[in-house]
């Protein structure tokens, strides 16, 4: 048998509800594959909580609590302090919320959390939207994107707002781990999980979650249109350990986001204009994380005097 | 008071049904509430959705737990939903089906009805055969085995609400009205509403509540389009395995994919990402 690139353990189950070709799902997927049987979820209400199925049946394979929306970043400190007393140390513990949980609704938990460094996982799975209730634009949402709430007529050209950073909210908590994963690089997302399950501290993952209906694409694009964000540059793939930035996927160069663009129907309307500000806005943002990864590179320690006393000059 | 449950599924029209049923109760005069379940309105997952109709403004504003009427737009449900818990002694089953209700089980002292809304659907051109449009025939059926609405009532409803192709949806309605099957007689309506004692609360378990994995779940009924492999092209590099998001390919011990056809929904992401392109999505009717 082939080799296979991933754990192959299965510890989110078939028969979910998640609509055909859902993005959460995969990303749930492979966060499970990383995260191993030893996890306690903590799920607020947002898609996951309609996909693990009703009562009595889980798609689950390892404990979760169900939680307000508002509530996981707090969630997961008490679980946490909960593992601690009942001395579970090998236990990782989870929080799997969507962007309104996250950013929106969830972000004073989060900050809660990461601020009293809670030795917990927040992921954060990016849908850009409210899309278990029906496509309502979130802090998370594009701008420019449609929405329900920010519809496109007359003079209304979707939402106005930009989309909330939410990397550089988590960074300037200064966690012990933050990373971006995206389910179309499996293997990316698996190891990130990894290394984030074996850092002490408080720590991050931003996943996008493309969500066909949501986005207006059909279900067999999810793959594609995850690998154009990262290879636009509109979602770079990268990781912040104890504040060193490392991009993981560099591509030699960027490809055009009217390709990201054209192929979803929440952006049908926009003019050349629009894609071009977007573009410059990507370029922009893509220099500004090489720049970064720069700037933070640790330094190349002091050479190691050889052993004997320092060599005489030559 | 009259409360009615909806089952159907994502797609089908359960919810603009009780919408649908609300509005025509309000045109005879009556007092109505229409809302859903909040809850998986996927496409093909299971639906719930509440009516009720009273003389008198309601209240209420919970969902309904000890319906009169049950009407169920999927017979596929009745196997994995549990439709008539809580549906009162001297109340209705109302399904879409082509049996006759004998075939219903129902908890004692119910009637039962059956219609065969798909077929009326399909001979009216509401929908497609894979996913017929049966609301507005079941519609028509529940008029006449449970009096609850007139059938002029909610013809005018469907003019007035349905956006497209109200004619079809009002002679499907007719139909509906026409061909419904009832076991025994026809439900005098004074007969629904028996009160019943609430039940005592439900007490919370210590412990894990939900431990029945979804595998036994089937969510092939969500599935319009197919996956079939063509295994003597396929190169084993496991792309469709990695990324499909239902976990519904499987590896056999060489390493060959196995496409779990009771759990696929038919998204079609492993034709798509597959190298060598050897899957092909094919129509539920050419599918072996």
């Amino acid at each position: 048998m082939a080799r296979l690139t991933l754990p192959a353990q299965e510890l989110m189950y078939r028969g979910h509800a998640a609509c055909p070709g859902c993005g959460p799902a995969l990303a749930m997927r492979l966060l499970l594959k990383g995260l191993g049987p030893r996890t306690v979820l903590s799920i607020p209400a947002c898609c996951w909580t309609v996909i693990a199925t009703p009562f009595p049946t889980t798609a689950l394979g390892v404990a979760v609590l169900d939680n307000p929306i508002e509530s996981t970043g707090a969630s997961i400190s008490g679980l946490r302090a909960a593992a601690d007393a009942l001395h579970l140390p090998d236990v990782t513990v989870v929080g799997f919320a969507g962007d309104g949980g996250t950013a929106d609704i969830g972000l004073q938990a989060l900050s809660g959390m990461l601020e009293r460094r809670t030795d917990a996982i927040f992921v954060m799975y990016d849908n850009e939207g409210y899309m278990n209730t029906g496509v309502q634009r979130s802090g998370a949402t594009p701008q420019g994107a449609w929405t329900t709430t920010t519809p496109v007529e007359g003079t209304r050209r979707g939402k106005r707002e930009p989309k909330k950073e939410i990397m550089a909210i988590v960074l300037a908590h200064r966690p012990a781990y933050a990373a971006t994963v995206n389910p179309a690089f499996p293997e990316d997302f698996v190891r990130k999980v990894e290394t984030a399950r074996d850092v002490r501290g408080p720590r991050f993952l931003h996943a996008l979650a493309p969500c066909p209906p949501g986005w207006r694409f059909s279900s067999e694009e999810t793959i594609d249109l995850g690998r154009l964000a990262t290879e636009t540059g509109l979602f770079p793939l990268y990781e912040v350990e104890e504040g060193v930035y490392r991009i993981t996927r560099r591509a030699g160069t960027l490809k055009p986001v009217a390709e990201y663009v054209h192929r979803q129907g929440r952006f049908r309307h926009w003019t050349e204009e629009e894609v071009e500000e977007l573009q410059a806005a990507t370029r922009a943002g893509w220099e500004r994380l090489l720049r970064r990864e720069q700037e933070t590179a640790p330094s190349l320690p002091p050479p190691t005097p050889p052993i004997g006393g320092t060599p005489a000059p030559a | 008071m009259r409360e009615i449950r909806f089952h159907g599924r994502g797609g089908q029209g359960a919810v603009v049904a009780s919408e649908l049923l609300a509005q025509a109760a309000f045109l005879d005069g009556k007092e109505p509430q229409s809302f859903p379940f909040f809850g998986v309105e996927r496409r093909g997952a299971p639906v719930t959705a509440y009516a009720r109709i009273d003389d008198r403004p309601i209240g209420l504003r919970t969902s309904i737990v000890a319906p009169d009427v049950v009407v169920v737009l999927d017979p596929g449900l009745l196997g994995t939903t549990p439709v008539t818990d809580g549906l009162r002694p001297g109340g209705l089953l109302l399904v879409n089906s082509a049996r006759p209700p004998e075939r219903l089980a129902v908890p004692p002292g119910v009637y039962r009805a059956t219609v065969d809304a798909t077929a009326i659907a399909v001979e009216h051109g509401l929908g497609s055969r894979t996913m017929p449009i049966v609301n507005t025939t079941v519609l028509g059926a529940l008029a006449r085995a449970s009096g609850v609405v007139s059938l002029e009532a909610l013809q005018r409803a469907i003019d007035r609400y349905v956006p497209s192709r109200p004619r079809e949806n009002r002679a499907a309605a007719a139909d509906g009205f026409a061909s419904v099957r009832l076991l025994d007689a026809v439900v005098p309506p004074e007969r629904l509403a028996v009160p019943v004692a609430p039940g005592a609360s439900p007490t919370i378990p210590e412990g894990p509540v939900a431990t029945v994995p979804s595998r036994s779940i089937r969510t092939a009924a969500w599935r319009t389009l197919t996956p079939e492999i063509e295994l003597a092209r396929c190169t084993r590099c496991n792309f469709c395995w990695k990324y499909c998001p239902d976990d519904a390919i499987e590896l056999d011990a060489q390493g060959f994919p196995r496409i779990v056809l009771d759990s696929c929904k038919g998204c079609g992401i492993c034709a798509a990402v597959c190298p060598p392109r050897t899957i092909a999505m094919v129509g539920l009717e050419e599918a072996a």
